[in-house]
C-alpha cells in the first residue's frame, strides 16, 4: 500500500535551535498512527508543517503522490487535512451548527436548516446528543471537543490530526471518542493521534512513532511493543520505576472537612493526615475542583466545618487560606497559575511578596534568595531567573507555580491536575517532589484524572460523583475498576 | 562577516527596545534643525511647564491601566476638583491651604466612587467611568454655577506659574516628585507588585492570595489623588476656574500612555515610557507650532504618529511570537 502522506527529510530551524532534524515519516490510509514524544520533541512543529502553518527549511511533503516543498493552510485544507488543536478553534458566541459548517456556503444566503441537518446527521453517526442550535459557549468542554471533530468530518477530512484530544474528557467520553476514531478508520481516514497518555495509545493506535529532540526515533506496531519500551525510546533512557513511594503517613490529622456544602458540592466529609498523599478521583464535573476552591476560599462554604490540625477555621478568601497554611496549585496553569509575561523570579515571589517586604518595600535580596532557593530545589531549568515564564516548557511552568505556592510556607497542598500536559521527564520530577513534600510533613491533596497517577501516587483515595462523596479506598484495595465503579455510581 | 551581522542584530535589538526614546530624540533633533527657536532654554522650559499637568494626570491613569482597568473620567474629575477648590477659595473664603486639601480629598473620594462602582457592579471600569464621567460633569457645572471664577489668588497661582530660585518652575518640580514617587510605588513596594499582578492575570492574582478588590480600590483612590494634583497645577496655571477646563486630558493621557508602552490589557508599563509618550506628543505639538503648521494639520500628524507607534508595537510582538 502507498502512503497517503509522507514527510521527507524535513528540517526546521529557528534562530539558535533546530526543532526538527532530517525528519522522515510515512502515514498510510485507514491507520491510527500515534506520535509520542516529550514536550519539546517537535510534535507541534511537525503538525504545523503538515497543516501549512509554518514552512520547513528543507525537505518535502508528499500527499496523494503529489510532492510539495511546503504546505499552505489553504492547500492542506483542500487536500483534506484537518487539525484539532489542544486549544479549540471554535467561535463561542455562535451556534454549534454554524461552527461545524464554518467557511462553507450553500448558495447565496445562509442556509440554517441545511447547517442544522448536516450537524445533526454527524452527531447521530457519533451517537451523541448535542443540540446544533445551542451556542458553543453553553456546551461542556467535552462536547466542544466533539464539535471540533464534527467540523473536521463535515469537511470530509482524509487526514485527521488530533493533538491531545482526551485532555478535557472524562473516562466515558474518551470511550465514545475512541468509537468515533474507529469509525473513521473503517472509512479509510488516517488519524494522526498525539497524546501523552501511553495507555490510550495502546487502546486506539495501530502504530506508534516515537520522536525525541526533533529527531525521528522509530515506528512500532502497538501490538508488538510495551509501555516500558516506548518510555525508554522517548526519554532515551529506561525509567526504573514509574512512581516513587510515599511511606510517611502519620496519624496526625492535618485537615478535616465535615459535611461541606457549597459551590455545587453537597455533604462532603473527609480528612487527610500529615505526610499523606490523598488522591481525589471522579469524572469531569464530579465536583473535585469545586471542592478545592471551597477549601481554598475562592468560593464560599454554605454549610459545614473545616478543621486544620484540630482547630476549626472559617476561610473566606485565598488570602486567609494561605494564612492557615493551605496552598493551591490550580488546574489551569496558564489561566490561573502563572503570570506569563512576568519573569520567573517575579512569579515565584508574588504570593509571598508582602512577607518579603518591610515597611511596604520589597527586599530584593531576600527575593533573589527565595527564588534561587526554589529554582535549585525544584530544578527549574532556565539560564536565568529573569526569563519570562511564557518562554518555559509546560513542566517548568508548573514548577514555577509550585514554587510560588511553596514560598508561602503552606503545609496543606492541593494539587489540581499536577501533571496535565507536561512531559514524562517533568512528570517524574513532580512526583518525586510530591513525595519529598509529604516526607517533610506536608499533607497533599491530589486531584487527578490520570488513573495511573492516581493509583501510583496516592496513599488513599476518595472518589466524588455528582458533587457528593462516593467512597473512600484504602491502598490495599486500589484498583481501576473500583475507582471507576464509584466514580460512575449514582448517589 | 559574522561579527558585523551580530553587531547589526544588536543594533536592531537596541532600536526595538528603545524605539520610543529614539523617536523622541529624533524629533528633538529634527525640530532643532527646522527652527532656531526650538532648542532654547525658554522654549524647552515652556514645553515642560505645559506638559506637567498632563504627566501628573497620566501617572494617575497609569495605575489604573497597569492594573488592567481604565478611567475615562479623569478629565471631568479635574474639572470638578478645580472649580470646587476655586469656589471654596473665592466664594466661601476658605483659606488656600485648606481649600487645596479639600480638593485633594475630593479627588481621592471621586477615585473611590469609581473603585466602589467597578467592584460592586462588576462591570469593566471603562464603562463605569464613562458613567461617572457624566456625573462629574454635571456636578462640576452645578458647583461652578456655569460661570468662570476669575482672579485666583497669586499664592494659589504659584503652583502653576511660580518659579523656585527664579529658574525652576514649581509645576515641573511637582511633576518630577510625582513621577519619582509613582515609580517608587510601582517598582519598589509590594503594593506595586500587586498592581502589576492584577493587570497581568487577575484570577492568578486572586489565587495567589492578593485581595484584588482592595488593591483596585486603592488604585482608583491613588488615581484620584494624582488627578487632583494635576487639577491644581492646571487651574493655577490658567489663573481662573471654569468647568470646561480639564476635559480632554483623558484622551491625551491615554494616547501618551499607549505610546509609552502601557497597554490596554494591563500588567505592563514603566514611568520612563509614560514620560517619553507625553514628551513625544508635546515636542510634536510645540515643534509643529514653531515651524508654522496649523493646529488641524498637527492633529493629523499626531494621529498618524500614534497609529504607527501602536502598529510597530504589535508588529514587534507578532514577530517575537513567530520566532518562537
Amino acid at each position: 500500500m502507498k502512503p497517503i502522506l509522507s514527510l521527507k527529510n524535513i528540517t526546521k530551524r529557528y534562530p539558535g535551535v533546530v526543532d526538527l532534524k532530517d525528519f522522515s515519516i510515512d502515514f498510510y490510509p485507514g491507520e491510527v498512527h500515534a506520535l509520542l514524544g516529550e514536550n519539546g520533541a517537535g510534535k507541534s512543529t511537525l503538525i504545523k508543517i503538515i497543516s501549512g502553518a509554518i514552512k520547513p527549511n528543507e525537505g518535502s511533503i508528499v500527499v496523494f503522490d503529489q510532492e510539495y516543498n511546503h504546505m499552505t493552510p489553504h492547500i492542506s485544507k483542500e487536500l483534506g487535512i484537518e487539525v484539532i488543536y489542544q486549544e479549540f478553534n471554535l467561535i463561542d458566541c455562535v451556534s454549534v451548527a454554524e461552527n461545524i459548517c464554518l467557511g462553507e456556503t450553500f448558495g447565496r444566503f445562509v442556509d440554517y436548516k441545511k447547517m442544522y441537518n448536516r450537524s445533526l446527521s454527524i452527531f447521530n453517526k457519533f451517537n451523541i446528543a448535542i443540540d446544533p442550535n445551542e451556542l458553543v459557549r453553553n456546551i461542556s468542554t467535552s462536547h466542544q471537543q466533539i464539535v471540533e471533530i464534527a467540523k473536521a468530518v463535515s469537511r470530509q477530512a482524509k487526514i485527521l490530526i488530533m493533538d491531545e484530544p482526551t485532555a478535557p474528557l472524562s473516562v466515558s467520553e474518551v470511550d465514545s471518542l475512541f468509537t468515533i476514531i474507529n469509525s473513521f478508520k473503517k472509512e479509510g481516514v488516517t488519524v494522526i493521534y498525539i497524546s501523552h497518555r501511553i495507555d490510550e495509545i495502546f487502546r486506539i493506535a495501530d502504530k506508534v512513532s516515537v520522536m525525541r529532540d526533533g529527531k525521528y526515533v522509530d515506528t512500532l506496531q502497538t501490538l508488538s511493543t510495551s509501555r516500558k519500551e516506548l518510555i525508554s525510546l522517548m526519554v532515551g533512557r529506561s525509567l526504573s520505576e514509574n512512581y516513587p513511594k510515599n511511606n510517611n503517613v502519620t496519624n496526625e490529622i492535618a485537615l478535616e472537612a465535615k459535611g461541606l456544602y457549597g459551590n455545587g458540592d453537597e455533604d462532603i466529609s473527609f480528612h487527610i493526615h500529615k505526610g499523606e498523599i490523598l488522591g481525589v478521583a471522579g469524572l469531569v464535573g464530579a465536583g473535585r475542583t469545586e471542592l478545592a476552591r471551597l477549601l481554598y476560599g475562592v468560593e464560599q462554604i454554605e454549610k459545614g466545618q473545616v478543621f486544620i490540625y484540630g482547630k476549626e477555621v472559617n476561610i473566606k478568601s485565598p488570602k486567609q487560606a494561605i494564612k492557615y497554611g493551605i496552598g493551591l496549585i490550580p488546574e489551569d496553569r496558564k489561566a490561573q497559575g502563572c503570570f506569563l509575561d512576568n519573569t520567573i523570579k517575579w512569579n515565584i515571589s508574588i504570593a509571598s511578596i508582602k512577607a518579603l517586604s518591610k515597611h511596604f518595600i520589597v527586599n530584593r535580596k531576600k527575593e533573589d534568595e527565595l527564588s534561587k532557593k526554589y529554582q535549585d530545589r525544584l530544578q527549574i531549568k532556565t539560564p536565568s531567573l529573569e526569563q519570562k515564564v511564557n518562554n518555559l516548557s509546560g513542566g517548568n511552568q508548573q514548577k514555577v507555580v509550585v514554587a510560588k505556592t511553596l514560598a508561602t510556607n503552606s503545609n496543606i497542598l492541593i494539587f489540581d491536575e499536577p501533571t496535565r500536559g507536561i512531559d514524562v521527564g517533568a512528570k517524574q520530577e513532580i512526583y518525586k517532589l510530591m513525595v519529598e513534600l509529604a516526607t517533610e510533613g506536608n499533607a497533599i491533596i491530589m486531584i487527578t484524572s490520570d488513573m495511573e497517577e492516581l493509583l501510583g501516587m496516592s496513599n488513599r483515595i476518595i472518589v466524588l460523583s455528582e458533587g457528593r462523596l462516593a467512597g473512600e479506598i484504602q491502598s490495599k484495595n486500589f484498583s481501576q475498576n473500583l475507582v471507576l465503579e464509584l466514580a460512575s455510581s449514582e448517589l | 562577516m559574522q561579527k558585523t551581522a551580530q553587531l547589526r542584530g544588536q543594533i536592531l535589538d537596541f532600536a526595538k527596545k528603545y524605539a520610543t526614546i529614539i523617536v523622541l530624540v529624533g524629533l528633538i533633533i529634527l525640530f532643532s534643525i527646522l527652527s532656531p527657536y526650538f532648542f532654547t532654554v525658554s522654549n524647552l522650559t515652556n514645553v515642560f511647564v505645559q506638559q506637567s499637568y498632563i504627566i501628573i494626570a497620566a501617572v494617575g491613569l497609569s495605575f489604573v491601566m497597569i492594573s488592567g482597568g481604565m478611567d475615562l473620567s479623569i478629565g471631568f474629575q479635574m474639572s470638578l476638583i478645580g472649580v470646587t477648590t476655586a469656589a471654596l477659595m473665592k466664594w466661601y473664603g476658605v483659606p488656600i491651604p485648606l481649600a487645596i486639601i479639600i480638593g485633594i480629598l475630593l479627588g481621592i473620594g471621586l477615585g473611590l466612587i469609581n473603585g466602589f462602582a467597578s467592584i460592586t457592579l462588576k462591570v469593566h471600569p471603562l464603562i463605569i467611568t464613562l458613567g461617572t464621567m457624566t456625573v462629574f460633569q454635571g456636578a462640576s457645572y452645578i458647583v461652578s454655577k456655569q460661570s468662570v471664577i476669575l482672579n485666583l489668588d497669586p499664592a494659589f497661582k504659584f503652583i502653576g506659574q511660580g518659579y523656585v530660585f527664579n529658574y525652576i518652575p514649581f509645576s515641573v518640580i511637582l511633576m518630577v516628585v510625582v513621577i519619582l514617587s509613582a515609580n517608587f510605588i510601582l517598582t519598589k513596594t509590594y503594593f506595586g507588585r500587586h498592581v502589576f499582578a492584577i493587570g497581568g492575570n487577575e484570577e492568578a492574582a486572586r489565587l495567589a492570595g492578593i485581595n484584588v478588590n482592595r488593591v483596585k480600590l486603592i488604585v482608583f483612590a491613588l488615581t484620584g489623588f494624582f488627578v487632583s494634583i494635576a487639577a491644581m497645577v492646571l487651574f493655577a496655571r490658567s489663573g481662573s476656574a471654569a468647568s470646561t477646563t480639564g476635559p480632554g486630558t483623558e484622551f491625551t493621557a491615554i494616547t501618551a500612555l499607549v505610546l509609552g508602552g502601557i497597554s490596554f490589557k494591563g500588567g505592563e508599563g514603566k514611568m520612563i515610557g509614560l514620560f517619553t509618550g507625553v514628551m513625544i506628543l508635546a515636542v510634536l505639538g510645540n515643534g509643529m507650532q514653531l515651524i508654522g503648521m496649523g493646529t488641524y494639520a498637527q492633529y493629523i500628524v499626531k494621529g498618524i504618529v500614534f497609529l504607527s507607534a501602536v502598529g510597530f508595537d504589535t508588529y514587534q510582538k507578532l514577530s517575537k511570537q513567530k520566532a518562537k
